[in-house]
C-alpha cells in the first residue's frame, strides 16, 4: 500500500516535471528564461527585446481579433504589441499595463474601452477558466507552438522563432456577416451606461501610472456592433475629458467605414483580418501623425520584425 | 458532462471512487447508484422520471414472470408428458402477455421522445399530397440521456427472463444500477445482465493494479480523441456542409477522415468508459474488435459497436427468422426453391428488420434509414454472391486464404464502410448522392493542395494525424495477432512502463487538438 | 451424429468438424449458416430450438449441436 503510494506521488512528481520541461520549450523562449514559465505566460510581451516596443494595446478578445501590429510594422515602420486577454478586466488591464512600461517602456498605450464596462463580480466561469489556466497551466493555451519546431521540413518557408511573430494578434479569416436589423445600433442617446467604482479606481490607477512613466495614454473603441452603444459612447467620452484623454470611438459614424458583411467573424462582435487591418492601418497613421515614433524598417535592431513579417506572409 | 471532459476525469470520477473506497463492502455498489442517479439527474433533471419508470416496469415484469415460472413448474411436477405440454403452453401465453406490455411500455418512451417528430413530419407530408387538411404540430423533444442505451438493455433482461435463460433479480437496486451504471449510460456499451450481473452489485475494492489499467485505459481513449478525432473535426464539418463548393477530392478525404473520426470518438469513448468501469472491478463487454481488419461487411459488423450488432441478433434476427410466418414460408420455399435458396429468403427478412431497427435507432432521419439499407442490400448480396464467388475461386484455383487475396478483401470492405459512413453523416440525402457525385465526376487531384489544405488543417496537423494512426495501427495488429498489449507492457520494467505513460500523457497534452483554432467533436452516439 | 455431420458438411465444408471447437467464435458458421442449420436440424430430427438456445455455446463444436438435439428431444 505505502510502496503503491510512494510509486504514484513518484509519478506525478515526474510528470509534473516533463510538464515544466515542455512548458520551458513551447512558450516564449528568452522570456521564460528570465521571468519563468508561469509569468512569461501571462505577458508574451515579456518575450519581445526589452525597449523595442513603440505602442502597446491593452485589452480583451476585440483587441487580439481587431488590432494586427504585422500591419502597422509593413506599412509604417512601427512596433505595436497587443496585450489581450479575453473577457480582461480594469485590473488585469492595470497589471499588464504595469508589466509593459518595465519591460518596454512604450510610447503610447491604447486601451480598449469596453474592459471598463466589465463588471468583476460577474465574470462568466469560461473566462475565469482562462485566466486560471493560463495562470497555472500555460502549456494548455500555448501547446499548438509545437507547430514552431516539428515537421519544418514539410514546408521549409516557416522559420522558427522564439517568440511570437503575430505579437499577440489572432488570425482569423472567417467571415459571418452581421444581421442587417443591428446596423443601427449607434442610435444617438443623451443616456450614459455606469462604470463601477471598482473600474473607476483601477482606471484612475493607470491614469497615474501612465503619467508618471511619460506614456501617452489613449482611450479607443474597436467597431463592434453587438455590444459597443451610444450610452457606452457618453460614458468614455465623459472619462476622456475628465482626464483630459483623447478618445477614439471607431464605432461612432462608422469611422471606419466597416462592412459588417465581410469585416467581421461572429455576425458583428468581432473583427476578422479585413477589419483588423483597418482598425491597424487607422492607428499606424494615428502613430505617425503623434511624431512620437520613429520607422524602424531599416534599423538593425529591429531585423526580427522583418523576420516575422517573413513568417507572417507566407 | 461528458466522458472526455475535464470534469468527468478529473473530478467526477475521482470523487466517485473516493467515496466508494471509504464505504463497506455493502455500501458500495450503493455509491454507485448514487453516484449513476446523480449523473442522470444532473444532465436530464426531471426527466430521470422516464429512466425510473423503465426500471420499475422490468423489475416487477421481472419478478411476475419469475413468480408464473415457478407456479408452473410446480403444477407440472409428477405429470405425464403430454400433459405437462399442455399446461406450459398455457402459461406461456400469460408470460407472452407480460412480455408484450413490458415491451410496448419501454419502446413507447423511445418512441416518443425520438420518433414522435419524423413520424409526425412524415404524415405531414403524406397529408400535403392527399390534400387531407390536417397537420400534425412538430415538437422536437429533448430525450432523458442514453434512452436509446437502456431501453435495449431493459428489453434485453425481460426477454432474458422470459426466455428463463436468466432468472429474475430481487434486489431492487441490482436491476437499478444494471440499468443506469453511471460509465455505460451515455453511449453503452448495450451489457447484457449475464455478462455484468456477477460483478456490478459486488463492491469490489478498488485496486491499485484496476486503478492503475482503468486510468490507461481512460488515457488511451483520450488520445484517440484529442489527438485524432477532435483534430479532423473541422475539416469533416466544412467538407460536408459545403462540397458543393470543392473538387470530389475534398469530399473523398472528408469521408474517409469522417470514418476515422467516428471510430476514434467512438472507440475512445468506450475506452473511458470501459476503464472507468474496471477501476471499480466491473467489466463491461467490448464494443470494437479492430473492425478495419473485416473481409466482409457481416465481419465488419461483428466488430464495430459490437453490442448493437448481437442485440439485434439476438433479439430480432433469430426471432424473427424462427418465428412461425416467416418459418412457414420457408417450408414453402424449400419445397419450390431447393434448400440454400430458402434460407437465404428467411435470413433476408430477418436481415430486413434488423437493418431498419438499425438504421432507426441511430436516429430518425432518411439518412440513416438509408445507412441501414445500404448494410441490409451489401449483406443480402453478400450471402447470394458467396457460393458464387467460391465456384469462381475454386475454377480460376485461387487460394481464398491467400495474404494478397485477403488484404483485396480488407480494402474492399473498408471502402464500402467509407461510403456507408459518408450517407451516415450527409446532412441530408441528397448531400450524399451529391458528394458520390462529385467524387465520381469532378476527381481532380490537382485541387489537392489548394482545397485539403485550406480547410482547417496544415499540413503539420495531417502529418499528427499520420503518425498517431499509425501508432494505433501497430496497436491493432498486435492485437488482432492475439497479443495481450496491456498485460505485456504490465511485465515490462518500470521505465519502460512509465516512459510509455508519460509520452502519452505529454502527447496528449502537447499534440491535443483543444484551444483556440480547434472544434472539438460533440460526443456522436449521445445522441443516437 | 453423423447425419449432423453431413449436414453440416453440406452447409461448410471447409471445416474438420471432428476436432473444431469454435465454430462460432471463429466465424466458421455465420449468422446465416446458422440459421440454414437450425432449419435443416429441425426438419431432420423433428425437433423446435428455441431462440433462447441459439447462444455460441451451444453450436462451437458439432459435440455441442448434438447434445443440443438430444436434450431437446428429450423435453
Amino acid at each position: 500500500m505505502i510502496k503503491n503510494i510512494g510509486k504514484s506521488i513518484l509519478f506525478m512528481f515526474i510528470l509534473f516535471l516533463l510538464i515544466a520541461g515542455i512548458s520551458c520549450l513551447l512558450l516564449p523562449w528568452r522570456a521564460v528564461k528570465k521571468y519563468g514559465i508561469l509569468y512569461t505566460a501571462n505577458y508574451p510581451i515579456l518575450s519581445e527585446e526589452e525597449n523595442t516596443i513603440d505602442a502597446v494595446v491593452v485589452g480583451d478578445s476585440l483587441v487580439y481579433s481587431g488590432i494586427n501590429p504585422m500591419v502597422v510594422w509593413d506599412k509604417y515602420g512601427y512596433t505595436m504589441y497587443d496585450c489581450a486577454l479575453a473577457g480582461q478586466i480594469p485590473i488585469i488591464s492595470y497589471e499588464t499595463i504595469q508589466e509593459s512600461i518595465n519591460s518596454q517602456h512604450p510610447k503610447v498605450i491604447f486601451l480598449e474601452s469596453d474592459v471598463l464596462f466589465r463588471n468583476p463580480k460577474n465574470i462568466p466561469i469560461d473566462t475565469i477558466k482562462l485566466w486560471l489556466t493560463n495562470r497555472y497551466i500555460p502549456i494548455i493555451n500555448y501547446h499548438d507552438n509545437w507547430k514552431k519546431y516539428l515537421f519544418n521540413f514539410l514546408n521549409n518557408d516557416k522559420k522558427f522563432t522564439k517568440f511570437d511573430f503575430y505579437k499577440g494578434y489572432h488570425l482569423i479569416k472567417k467571415i459571418k456577416p452581421a444581421p442587417k436589423s443591428r446596423y443601427n445600433y449607434m442610435e444617438y442617446s443623451k443616456e450614459y451606461l455606469p462604470i463601477v467604482d471598482e473600474n473607476i479606481e483601477y482606471f484612475n490607477k493607470i491614469v497615474k501610472l501612465c503619467e508618471k512613466n511619460e506614456v501617452k495614454l489613449v482611450l479607443i473603441s474597436i467597431p463592434n456592433l453587438k455590444l459597443w452603444n451610444y450610452k457606452k459612447h457618453n460614458s468614455i467620452s465623459d472619462l476622456a475629458n475628465k482626464y483630459n484623454l483623447e478618445f477614439i470611438d471607431f464605432n461612432l459614424d462608422n469611422l471606419l467605414k466597416i462592412n459588417w458583411q465581410i469585416d467581421v467573424k461572429d455576425g458583428g462582435g468581432h473583427l476578422n483580418f479585413r477589419g483588423a487591418y483597418k482598425v491597424s492601418d487607422y492607428l499606424g497613421n494615428y502613430l505617425k501623425d503623434s511624431g512620437l515614433v520613429k520607422d524602424h524598417r531599416k534599423d538593425k535592431k529591429y531585423q526580427s520584425w522583418n523576420e516575422s513579417y517573413k513568417i507572417y506572409t507566407s | 458532462m461528458t466522458y472526455f471532459g475535464i470534469k468527468y476525469i478529473f473530478i467526477f470520477l475521482p470523487i466517485v471512487i473516493i467515496l466508494y473506497s471509504l464505504m463497506s463492502k455493502k455500501l458500495k455498489p450503493i455509491i454507485l447508484l448514487c453516484a449513476s442517479l446523480g449523473l442522470i439527474f444532473y444532465i436530464s433533471k426531471w426527466l430521470i422520471i422516464y429512466v425510473l419508470l423503465s426500471f420499475l416496469s422490468i423489475y416487477l415484469a421481472g419478478l411476475l414472470l419469475q413468480k408464473i415460472d415457478s407456479k408452473r413448474d410446480l403444477i407440472c411436477e409428477g405429470k405425464e408428458r403430454e400433459e405437462r405440454k399442455k399446461i406450459k403452453g398455457k402459461y406461456k401465453r400469460y408470460k407472452k402477455i407480460i412480455l408484450i406490455i413490458t415491451i410496448i411500455f419501454n419502446v413507447s418512451f423511445l418512441f416518443y421522445f425520438k420518433y414522435l417528430g419524423f413520424f409526425a413530419k412524415i404524415a405531414n407530408r403524406l397529408f400535403v399530397i392527399f390534400k387531407i387538411n390536417l397537420s400534425f404540430e412538430i415538437v422536437k423533444f429533448i430525450a432523458p440521456i442514453g434512452i436509446s442505451y437502456y431501453t435495449l438493455k431493459a428489453i434485453s433482461y425481460i426477454v432474458d427472463v422470459y426466455n428463463e435463460k436468466i432468472s429474475a433479480e430481487k434486489n431492487i437496486l441490482k436491476v437499478c444500477l444494471y440499468l443506469t451504471f453511471f460509465p455505460s449510460i451515455m453511449e453503452g456499451p448495450i451489457a447484457r445482465y449475464t455478462d455484468v450481473k456477477d460483478r456490478i452489485y459486488a463492491g469490489n475494492k478498488v485496486t491499485y493494479n484496476n486503478l492503475c489499467f482503468g486510468y490507461q485505459r481512460i488515457l488511451f481513449g483520450m488520445f484517440k480523441k484529442y489527438v485524432i478525432a477532435d483534430r479532423l473535426n473541422i475539416f469533416v464539418k466544412l467538407a460536408f456542409q459545403n462540397y458543393m463548393l470543392y473538387s470530389g477530392v475534398t469530399s473523398l478525404v472528408g469521408a474517409i477522415f469522417y470514418t476515422i473520426m467516428l471510430y476514434m470518438e467512438f472507440s475512445g469513448t468506450m475506452d473511458v468508459v470501459i476503464g472507468s468501469a474496471e477501476i471499480f472491478d466491473i467489466i463491461l463487454p467490448e464494443n470494437f474488435r479492430q473492425p478495419f481488419f473485416s473481409k466482409n461487411i457481416s465481419e465488419f459488423w461483428s466488430r464495430w459497436h459490437i453490442t448493437l450488432g448481437t442485440w439485434l441478433k439476438d433479439y430480432i434476427f433469430y426471432p424473427v427468422s424462427l418465428s412461425k410466418p416467416v418459418k412457414m414460408l420457408t417450408n414453402f420455399n424449400k419445397k419450390v426453391f431447393g434448400h440454400r435458396f430458402a434460407s437465404i429468403i428467411m435470413g433476408g427478412i430477418a436481415l430486413f428488420f434488423v437493418w431498419s431497427l438499425n438504421g432507426l435507432w441511430h436516429g430518425a432521419g432518411l439518412t440513416f434509414l438509408f445507412f441501414g439499407y445500404y448494410h441490409f442490400a451489401l449483406i443480402f448480396l453478400g450471402n447470394i454472391f458467396e457460393p458464387i464467388i467460391a465456384k469462381i475461386c475454386e475454377i480460376l484455383n485461387i487460394n481464398r486464404q491467400n495474404k494478397i487475396y485477403v488484404f483485396f478483401r480488407i480494402i474492399k470492405t473498408t471502402i464500402l464502410v467509407f461510403i456507408g459512413e459518408l450517407f451516415f453523416r450527409a446532412p441530408r440525402l441528397l448531400y450524399g448522392f451529391g458528394m458520390i457525385k462529385k467524387i465520381v465526376t469532378d476527381f481532380n487531384v490537382a485541387a489537392f493542395k489548394n482545397e485539403v489544405f485550406a480547410l482547417g488543417m496544415d499540413i503539420k496537423d495531417f502529418a499528427i494525424v499520420a503518425l498517431a494512426l499509425i501508432f494505433i495501427l501497430v496497436i491493432s495488429i498486435l492485437k488482432e495477432k492475439g497479443k495481450n498489449i496491456r498485460e505485456d507492457i504490465s511485465k515490462k520494467p518500470i521505465y519502460v512502463r512509465w516512459t510509455l505513460y508519460y509520452a502519452l500523457i505529454l502527447a496528449i497534452i502537447v499534440f491535443g487538438a483543444y484551444g483556440a483554432g480547434y472544434l472539438p467533436v460533440d460526443p456522436i452516439y449521445v445522441d443516437f | 451424429m453423423e447425419k449432423l455431420i453431413e449436414i453440416l458438411k453440406e452447409l461448410q465444408p471447409e471445416v474438420d468438424y471432428e476436432t473444431c471447437e469454435n465454430l462460432v467464435d471463429g466465424r466458421y458458421l455465420d449468422s446465416l449458416t446458422i440459421l440454414s442449420l437450425i432449419s435443416e436440424i429441425e426438419d431432420e430430427f423433428d425437433v423446435v430450438i428455441p431462440t433462447v438456445e441459439i447462444i455460441p455455446a451451444n453450436f462451437n463444436s458439432a459435440k455441442k449441436i448434438w447434445e443440443l438435439i438430444q436434450r431437446l428431444e428429450e423435453e
